[in-house]
């Protein structure tokens, strides 16, 4: 940037991205056993040390594997004596990256270490979930998770926009193109199952497992320094739904959509899309909102039905999608998240690597 | 390896939540057997009603009455149902519009298999014979065979309303504390207190977590510490915890084992509570068939000085 120039917002780059295996069970680790070689792999991918991270945010929920402050105690691994600059969202690490991108869009720091840890192995998921519900009207009637996408995935059904046949097929897609990916839990043949809540089946809905990722953001020629070919932040935002089931239209997500706009993502075609949709039926709904046709590779790591670490599978995709940047497999790529009941609040970015 | 323990952990809770208007007089009705909605500025009615206009967030107070009837607008078949839900037979979930009302409330519809419902269907509410003020006063749907039933025509708030309720949840979780922490528990059982050593800073972490909270790396080297240690710093607890035999006032102290850089906690005992002083020498004091220490007791050693634990207060 030449002096004559105003000064625009800085460019915000993934250089780092990891994740653990994800497997139906880590009884032998704890949060913190679990989460620390993620957190090795990107501080040694970049060379960087905890000392030179100017900020570093989590998202996890300690309802997982009901663990009051595990967050705090997973803090030992990142070395956080003496104190670091740090943050914390009980929310997937997908918004433990916004909150980091911001920071840096700031100039309060150049680098951001980004983790976030699921471990869903402890509990029932399915029923740790409706605690998240309406307290008044909807979470004493405890609707678990499968139940509540079922009822989505139905309305879709009833509106022409798929049926039982195409959604396994999404599940089979997932699971087959997962073969590639070594840190997938579900991978290949799966069969679909009985209907665990109609319409949905057991291949409809994501594996039970747990899982950690963390990733490293920088900014500006300093990304440049500490990756061969920084993923940019061209753009990301987050929008919500009403907080109402009955008040939305379960067949279409507007947040997303209007999340993929202030994020740039219809502005020009992308390579490949990371769509964090944990059940099939809402990939449809993804697909949709986000315009993707089939030109667009979608999924190609096998997504959350592959592997579903909760509040870690949303930052997963955003560094799947990184990862192929890095790798210089994919010029343009569209990262999504999801947090709440039937897609509640949808996060879009969208990632470029310098033209080759 | 060890085995890795196990144990089973309930977390439970009853939550005590407030209400605010439209809610409490939505509650209130339901007791009523009758079920009110609020209208939005746009002139739309909202069942179940809500205290702010999703749209433009503006506070609405204005109530409605809707009939107990209504049509199904997506519903998923429950074959298996989970603990506090609604119905313990196979159900359908729901969501319903009432009639009357623009939006859907979720609940669950007593059916005989998923042949029997299909979006459309109509259904009536089924009153639960003992009601409180909760959305389980509608016990759940069941199938109607007919229009839109007459409101009672008490289109607003019923006096003696709820202002609050209590929900219990309940959280069943199979615990496991991790490697390091497992290794502890295993060896206290033999009555030994291990820690870990940091590879880099050489510290050494009782109890030890699998991680240098300071080099963020992971500890392994056990390290076996104690079985004597310092008191560092202490309280007096004067209130009785629930379910703690223990008499008040009792002491429970910081203790720098010897050997480890990290003071864990627990409660002195055999000497009165008013003679515990920072620097006291103490040790273990292990009952029969107990997995760790009952409390600590002083040795009777001269104190420690204070520049000997003044890092590990
Ligand atoms: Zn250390």
């Amino acid at each position: 940037m030449t002096s004559a120039e105003a000064p625009g917002p800085r460019d915000v780059a993934l250089v780092a991205f990891a994740q653990t295996d994800h497997r139906r069970s880590t009884a032998e680790s704890s949060e913190v056993e679990l989460l620390m070689p993620v957190l090795h792999d990107v501080l040694a991918q970049t060379g960087l040390r905890t000392a030179d991270i100017g900020f570093t945010c989590s998202g996890s929920s300690d309802y997982l594997a009901g663990r009051a402050f595990s967050f705090t105690l997973a803090l030992d691994g990142v070395g956080a004596w003496p104190p670091i600059s740090e943050s914390h969202v009980e929310m997937d690490g997908a918004w433990a990256l916004y909150e980091a991108w911001t920071k840096l869009l700031t100039e309060d720091a150049d680098t951001a270490l980004v983790y976030s840890y699921g471990k869903c192995s402890p509990g029932s998921v399915r029923d740790v979930l409706t605690r998240q519900l309406d307290p008044y009207y909807v979470a004493p009637l405890w609707p678990d998770a499968v139940a509540l996408a079922a009822l989505q995935a139905q309305a879709l059904i009833d509106a022409g926009h798929t049926d039982e046949r195409a959604l396994a097929a999404i599940g089979a897609r997932s699971r087959a193109d997962a073969t590639a990916n070594p840190h997938a839990q579900l991978k290949g043949r799966v069969p679909q199952g009985e209907h665990v809540v109609r319409p949905l089946r057991t291949g409809d809905c994501p594996p039970v497992g747990d899982g950690a990722a963390a990733v490293i953001l920088a900014a500006g020629e300093r990304a440049r320094r500490l990756c061969a070919r920084p993923a940019w932040i061209r753009g990301i935002d987050h929008r919500t739904e009403a907080h109402s089931l009955g008040v939305r239209d379960l067949t279409d997500s507007p947040s997303t959509r209007l999340a993929a706009e202030r994020a740039g993502a219809f502005e020009r075609p992308v390579d490949i899309a990371e769509l964090h949709a944990p059940f099939s039926s809402q990939e449809v709904v993804l697909r949709r909102a986000l315009r993707l046709d089939d030109s667009v590779c979608v999924n190609p790591s096998g997504g959350a039905l592959a592997a579903n670490p909760v509040m870690a599978a949303g930052l997963i995709r955003i560094g799947e999608a990184a990862a192929r940047i890095h790798r210089g497999t994919c010029d343009r790529a569209l990262a999504h998240a999801t947090s709440g009941p039937c897609l509640q609040q949808n996060l879009v970015a969208v990632l470029e690597g310098d033209p080759r | 390896m060890p085995e890795v323990l196990k144990a089973p952990l309930v977390v439970e809770f009853p939550f005590t939540r407030s209400l605010g208007p439209v809610q409490s007089a939505f509650l209130t009705g339901l007791r009523e057997r009758v079920v009110l909605g609020v209208r939005t500025t746009d002139g739309r009615v909202l069942v179940p009603p809500v205290e702010y206009d999703p749209v433009t967030a503006e506070e609405i107070d204005e109530l409605v009455e809707v009939a107990p009837t209504g049509t199904v607008t997506t519903w998923a078949w429950n074959p298996a149902p989970r603990r506090g839900q609604p119905l313990a037979t196979p159900f359908a979930w729901v969501l319903v519009r009432l009639d009357g009302a623009d939006t859907a409330l979720l609940h669950a519809l007593d059916a005989p298999g998923p042949d029997a419902v299909r979006t459309g269907m109509r259904v009536r509410v089924r009153w639960a014979a003992e009601r409180s003020g909760a959305i389980t006063d509608i016990a759940c749907f069941a199938p109607y065979d007919g229009g839109p039933d007459r409101p009672t025509g008490h289109g607003r708030a019923f006096p003696d309303a709820v202002t609050g309720i209590v929900v219990p949840a309940r959280l069943d979780y199979t615990y496991s504390p991790g490697r390091a922490q497992s290794d502890y528990i295993h060896a206290l059982a033999e009555r030994r207190t291990v820690g870990e050593r940091c590879p880099s800073c050489r510290k050494v972490y009782v109890p030890p977590r699998g991680a240098c909270p300071t080099c963020g790396i992971a500890t392994a080297e056990q390290v076996e510490v104690g079985p004597r240690g310092t008191v560092t710093t202490f309280c007096i607890v004067n209130i009785k915890a629930k379910n703690l035999d223990v008499e008040v006032p009792y002491v429970y102290a910081h203790i720098a084992l010897d050997g480890a850089d990290l003071a864990l906690h627990a409660r002195i005992g055999g000497v009165p509570y008013d003679q515990v002083r920072m620097g006291l020498r103490v040790e273990p004091v292990w009952t029969e068939g107990a997995r760790y220490p009952d409390h600590y007791r002083p040795t009777g050693e001269p104190d420690a000085a204070y520049e000997t634990y003044k890092e590990l207060l």
